[in-house]
């Protein structure tokens, strides 16, 4: 951050999306630099998951921009944008659940570092050897041989991290990581946010949980509409009369106020 | 024991038995008709490989069986080529053909996949049959692809002159090591990044995608090297029966085949050669009653859709599977 001239990791310009007459996201932008974790929030249906199937590929912008360290992703495939460096974990538990926990990893570790003409006949070292440090990034080695249908929630939300991470990606996002899950979980998942920027990712976080969303972020962002309505630093959230209205209310912005001051700063 | 050691035990013992048999068994009737069921085995051991692991429903496997043939048999008609440069050149073919098919097919989904693969087997065997306008009259009239009649008299791999009164023996043997490679290929793609990527993208394909899987891609690679073996055993069928017509593109053929990957068990690395010896077995068994072959195969094929859908190793998976748990379940309890 700081050194405007720099160029952004991420750059979205007047990003749209359509469904027929929907408009779930509207002319969107924002930069985010690298090395940031920028935290993205709003009332369901703002468009917000939407905006990661823009940038991730799966759902492409209707019209506007995407830049990766300012190279245009904007119509390349999923599998490109994941070989260009952006990685994603979904909202909902997206995992290969017949698979071992080893396997969903090493998918990413082979699959998601470079575009590939041709499949190799062995996964090769290299791959195991990402696959294995991820893992153990994230806590989940002893979880390698488990199949990981039959994992609980928050090793299953762990478990797309690391297989996420496994694709060595400079941007990471993240749909509500700890959606449904304790108290003590979310803790597990900060310190897994917390360990991923660590290795140098950028990361661009989906979430309504807001003290976690105000713990971890840099910057946050929140959409209304399919647009933006705030952008900036935690604490003027909750001095942001529209953010108060339309998302927080009363009580919650109170209670969030409280939580930031009893925390000091909000830093990462 | 690791899967893969249990591959390498299960192959090996397949092995043996088939290198004893023609040492075993007296006459030659045995013999030939299990180098045909080595030839077909090759074919649906690759058929299983784009149909169960790929998740491609293609009906081309014949087609592309009978490129290999028909590339072998016209190379060495038309240009005099050897053979063993013939064989290997039909593999190719059958590859081009498959990656033609594959561009054309593969973006259409399930069903669509069945009927277009179908509908080019199809015109291919419509195109042969029909040709009637003589393409060379050294010694007869004959059509480009040999019309109705097919192609003949274009070359031997040499056995036949090496081995007067045991040539089928040395063909068996041909004919099981390129099944041994065929399988071998096929364990290794299943076991790796290719078997990875299908599963991943059976499991969840936005998922997979997002992991920077490319299902157009790998769709067109396994479509294309399965080509490669079935187009040689295209070519080793042709050189075998010194023969190649348009008998390849039967329907009857295509369901006997298809009902041995069925029985056996679709997508599994053991499925379709268990499919094929039994099927075979059964073919033996329903001579007798040649009419009602058909009738019979078609039953067989209905029967195991309902009750085994995942074929006889499907069905030993999950007794294996019951074993274990209810070994847990003993343990737990104790």
């Amino acid at each position: 951050m700081g050194n405007a001239a720099a160029t952004p990791l991420l750059s979205c310009r007047s990003v749209s999306k359509h469904f027929g007459a929907l408009t779930a996201v509207r002319d969107l932008s924002f930069d985010i630099a690298e090395g940031e974790v920028v935290g993205i929030g709003g009332p369901n249906g703002a468009g917000k998951t939407t905006l990661f199937e823009v940038i991730s590929g799966l759902n492409p912008a209707s019209a506007g921009s995407v830049l990766l360290g300012g190279q245009d992703i904007t119509r390349l495939p999923a599998e490109r944008i994941c070989h260009a460096g952006v990685a994603r974990t979904f909202q909902l538990n997206a995992g290969f659940d017949t698979m071992t926990a080893r396997e969903n990893v090493l998918v990413g570790a082979y699959f998601g570092r470079e575009n590939r003409l041709a499949p190799s006949l062995r996964l090769g070292a290299a791959a195991e050897r990402a696959a294995d440090e991820a893992m153990a990034l994230l806590g989940l080695s002893d979880r390698a041989e488990a199949i990981t249908g039959s994992l609980p929630v928050i090793d299953r939300k762990l478990l797309m991290m690391a297989s996420a991470l496994a694709t060595r990606p400079r941007l990471l996002l993240m749909d509500e990581p700890v959606g449904g899950l304790t108290d003590r979980e979310v803790d597990r998942i900060i310190e897994a946010v917390r360990a991923i920027r660590g290795s140098g990712v950028t990361i661009l976080l989906i979430e309504h949980v807001m003290r976690f969303l105000v713990q971890l972020s840099d910057r946050v962002l929140i959409m209304h509409h399919g647009e933006k309505i705030f952008e900036g630093p935690p604490r003027d959230l909750v001095n942001d009369s529209t953010v108060v209205d339309v998302y927080l209310g009363k009580g919650a912005s109170e209670r969030l106020r409280s939580f930031m001051d009893s925390r000091g700063a909000a830093h990462g | 024991m690791s899967p893969v050691r249990r591959d390498i035990l299960i192959g090996l013992a397949f092995l043996i038995a088939a290198i004893a048999l023609p040492l075993l068994v007296p006459g030659r009737y045995i013999v030939t008709q299990s180098t045909l069921l080595f030839v077909w085995a090759i074919v649906v051991v690759q058929w299983n490989l784009v149909l169960g692991v790929g998740g491609i429903f293609s009906l081309a496997q014949m087609a592309l069986f009978a490129a290999g043939a028909y590339a072998t048999a016209m190379l060495g008609f038309y240009w005099k080529w050897p053979m063993l440069l013939a064989i290997p050149a039909g593999g190719v073919v059958a590859i081009v053909v498959s990656l033609v098919v594959g561009l054309a097919c593969l973006r259409l989904k399930g069903p669509y996949v069945a009927l277009l693969t179908l509908a080019v087997a199809q015109v291919m065997y419509v195109l042969i049959v029909n040709d009637t306008d003589c393409f060379t009259t050294t010694g007869g009239c004959m059509p480009l692809f040999g019309g109705v009649r097919g192609i003949g008299q274009f070359g031997d791999i040499g056995l036949r002159a090496l081995f007067p009164s045991k040539w089928y023996v040395a063909h068996y043997y041909v004919a099981l090591a390129l099944l041994a490679v065929a399988i071998a290929f096929s364990v290794v793609v299943i076991r790796g990044p290719l078997g990875l990527a299908f599963r991943a993208l059976r499991d969840n394909p936005g998922y997979a995608m997002s992991r920077g899987i490319s299902r157009f891609k790998y769709q067109l690679w396994i479509f294309g090297v399965s080509a490669f073996f079935t187009g040689i055993a295209g070519g080793f069928y042709a050189v075998h029966f010194r023969v190649v017509g348009p008998s390849v593109f039967s329907f009857q053929l295509l369901l006997f085949l298809i009902a041995m990957i069925v029985v056996g068990g679709l997508g599994s690395i053991w499925g379709p050669l268990l499919g094929a010896v039994l099927l075979m077995f059964a073919d033996e068994a329903m001579k007798e009653f040649s009419d009602y072959r058909n009738i019979g195969l078609g039953l067989l094929l209905a029967v195991f859709v309902i009750a085994w859908p995942n074929g006889i190793v499907g069905w030993i998976d999950t007794l294996r599977q019951r074993r274990r748990a209810r070994k847990a379940a003993a343990e737990l309890s104790r």
